[in-house]
């Protein structure tokens, strides 16, 4: 069952002259358990399309499903409350809070978001299996590159969400890690039955995926089933 | 709340800083309002001790109780109660070889009348005879004491000072206060004149030829340089006031401003805007809070340690409107911004 699909989405930014065109006509479609990636060249259009799939921005046209429902006109309340409890996050770069340490950093969700979340067993053993349950007091800064991806990502999956967007999740990790990470993300979504979404250059992943889709200048076509 | 806390305590330096700078505007407001409530009341202090609610005085005195005369005749139809008492004022120029000479205002009462009655001595008592006086306690500082025998404007005649007073200050002089007959003697004038005007502490409505009564209010305002004084202040910190709330809103919009790239993150998230507004409010309100109840703390501990000569006084409606003000001010300054916290593109964060 597809749980997020994108149908005829187009994006262009600017206007006249300036008219860029991000996404061309795409079509897109994730099901539950299985991981899909998104490869392509610097300027495709990857983050543009993890920005619609994930509500953040409205495509120019086409219409966005997440869980069979249209979210394509949510209003920016509906799209907040849709990302809260659906959609774990991991950005490109940047995505921690700086002045909360990395316990914190779910603490806050558990403040927004009372119920669903993991259980603190489940917390401690998501850590642990990233390698980073040491560094639960430590603030973002303090970390490295790829510890901070670590901590994004459990971030992102620690309100438990269906679907998971992540960008370029692997870009600071050591070939050890990715392989770490690439396991993780397959665990997830065979057990747990999330749609995994993850845009990368990093073919190390391919392994792990079940789907490889290539963006390139705003068109996405299917490379691997 | 949460986040609120968590960006102070880590962003220290940067809080901490802009705090000072609303205690120190707090402060300065506090120090002013209250050397300028310090100033009018050092103006007013024996009129508001002597309970006064209405003033009879010479119609040709344009309101001011030291150019005024009342006579016998003046007074033919005039009823006094036991809530008017008849005053006699006259500037005096008061020396001693060992101290410092002092320019102060005498008074002159009649010991069976209300003001003399309920004169507040701090030590000694209340002047008897006519080579008696008692003076306002600001002369203690300024080495006078009890016994201490002084000449009033260069004439032979000594007089001794037996008290020392409270609240015997008008228009900033210090009051000595004698008997009525000391008054006629320092104040040579026609025959038959009674005081310089009447206070009483009810309000009358007296009016016969050459003589009438004002109230309290149009009586002090006339009090010399009180009105001037009092709106050169008042616009003052008005204007101190309504700047520098201006300059904390914009210190707290700058600081709300330069949250939004993680504002864009956290709406990435998830996090609703409602609670990033929550935040941003109540961590403006935070900083106000503790830098006003600083200044106001500050503000105690200057007033305690200010020397008596020095006219400062609190007035609980400034504080607190200036403390609601800056809370105000800081609600808006933090809430400017509100609808680009609405208007935070999660996009930008990817
Ligand atoms: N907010 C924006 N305004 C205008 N143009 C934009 C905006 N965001 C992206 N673009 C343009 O859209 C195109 C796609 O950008 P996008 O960020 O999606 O690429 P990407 O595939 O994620 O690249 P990278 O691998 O470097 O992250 C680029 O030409 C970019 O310049
Ligand atoms: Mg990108």
């Amino acid at each position: 069952m597809s749980v997020i699909e994108l149908k005829d989405v187009s994006k262009s930014y600017g206007q006249g002259d300036a008219k860029v065109n991000a996404l061309k006509n795409i079509n897109f479609e994730a099901q539950k358990g299985e991981v899909v990636l998104i490869e392509g060249p610097s300027g495709a259009g990857k983050s543009t399309f993890l920005t619609i799939a994930g509500a953040l921005q409205k495509p120019t046209s086409g219409e966005v499903f997440i869980g069979k429902k249209d979210v394509t006109n949510y209003s920016p309340k509906q799209a907040d409350a849709l990302r809260l409890d659906k959609i774990g996050f991991v950005l490109q770069a940047y995505n921690l809070v700086p002045y909360l340490t990395v316990r914190e950093q779910f603490i806050l969700v558990d403040k927004v978001k009372k119920t669903g979340n993991l259980s603190k067993e489940a917390l401690d053993r998501l850590l642990d299996e990233l390698g980073i349950s040491q560094l639960v007091n430590k603030y973002p800064k303090e970390l490295s590159g790829g510890q901070q991806q670590r901590v994004a990502i459990a971030r992102a999956l620690y309100a438990d969400p269906a679907i998971i967007l992540a960008d370029e999740p692997t870009a600071s990790l050591d070939s050890e890690k990715v392989e770490e990470v690439g396991k993780l993300f397959k665990t997830l979504a065979k057990q747990k039955e999330k749609a995994i979404i993850l845009v990368t250059h990093d073919l190390r992943l391919n392994k792990y995926s079940d789907k490889i889709y290539e963006m390139l200048d705003g068109h996405l076509s299917l490379k691997k089933k | 709340m949460f986040l609120a806390l968590k960006e102070i305590k880590y962003e220290k330096l940067r809080y901490g800083l802009i705090t000072l700078m609303i205690f120190l505007i707090a402060y300065l407001i506090f120090m002013l309002s209250s050397l300028s409530v310090g100033l009018a009341s050092e103006n007013t202090q024996a009129v508001n001790s002597w309970q006064t609610q209405a003033v009879v005085l010479n119609d040709n005195s344009n309101v001011s109780l030291s150019q005024s005369l009342l006579t016998k005749e003046d007074l033919k139809d005039f009823k006094k109660t036991k809530n008017d008492s008849y005053v006699g004022i006259v500037p005096i120029v008061m020396k001693e070889k060992k101290h410092q000479t002092i320019s102060a205002q005498f008074i002159g009462l009649n010991k069976d009348e209300y003001i003399y009655k309920d004169l507040e001595v701090v030590s000694g008592r209340k002047a008897k005879h006519n080579d008696e006086i008692a003076v306002d306690q600001i002369l203690w500082n300024r080495g006078y004491r009890l016994g201490d025998k002084v000449t009033l404007n260069g004439s032979d005649q000594k007089y001794k000072i037996v008290g020392f007073l409270k609240n015997a200050k008008i228009n900033i002089a210090p009051i000595a206060y004698g008997t009525m007959a000391t008054w006629k003697k320092l104040r040579p004038m026609a025959p038959n004149v009674e005081a310089s005007g009447i206070i009483s502490k009810k309000n009358l409505d007296f009016k016969a030829k050459n003589v009438r009564s004002y109230d309290k209010q149009t009586f002090v305002n006339k009090l010399p340089g009180y009105t001037a004084q009092n709106s050169t202040f008042e616009l003052m910190i008005g204007f101190l006031f309504v700047i520098s709330l201006i300059v904390i809103a914009v210190f707290l919009y700058i600081l709300t401003i330069q949250k939004m790239p993680n504002y864009a993150v956290l709406r990435a998230q998830g996090i609703p805007s409602k609670t990033l507004i929550g935040a941003t409010l109540s961590q403006s309100l935070i900083l106000v809070i503790i830098g006003t109840v600083l200044a106001y703390l500050l503000m105690l501990l200057t007033v305690s340690v200010m020397p008596a000569t020095v006219p400062i006084d609190f007035a609980p409606w400034i504080m607190i409107s200036t403390i609601a003000g800056m809370i105000l001010m800081g609600a808006i300054g933090g809430l400017i911004p509100i609808r680009s916290i609405l208007k935070v593109d999660p996009s930008k964060a990817v």
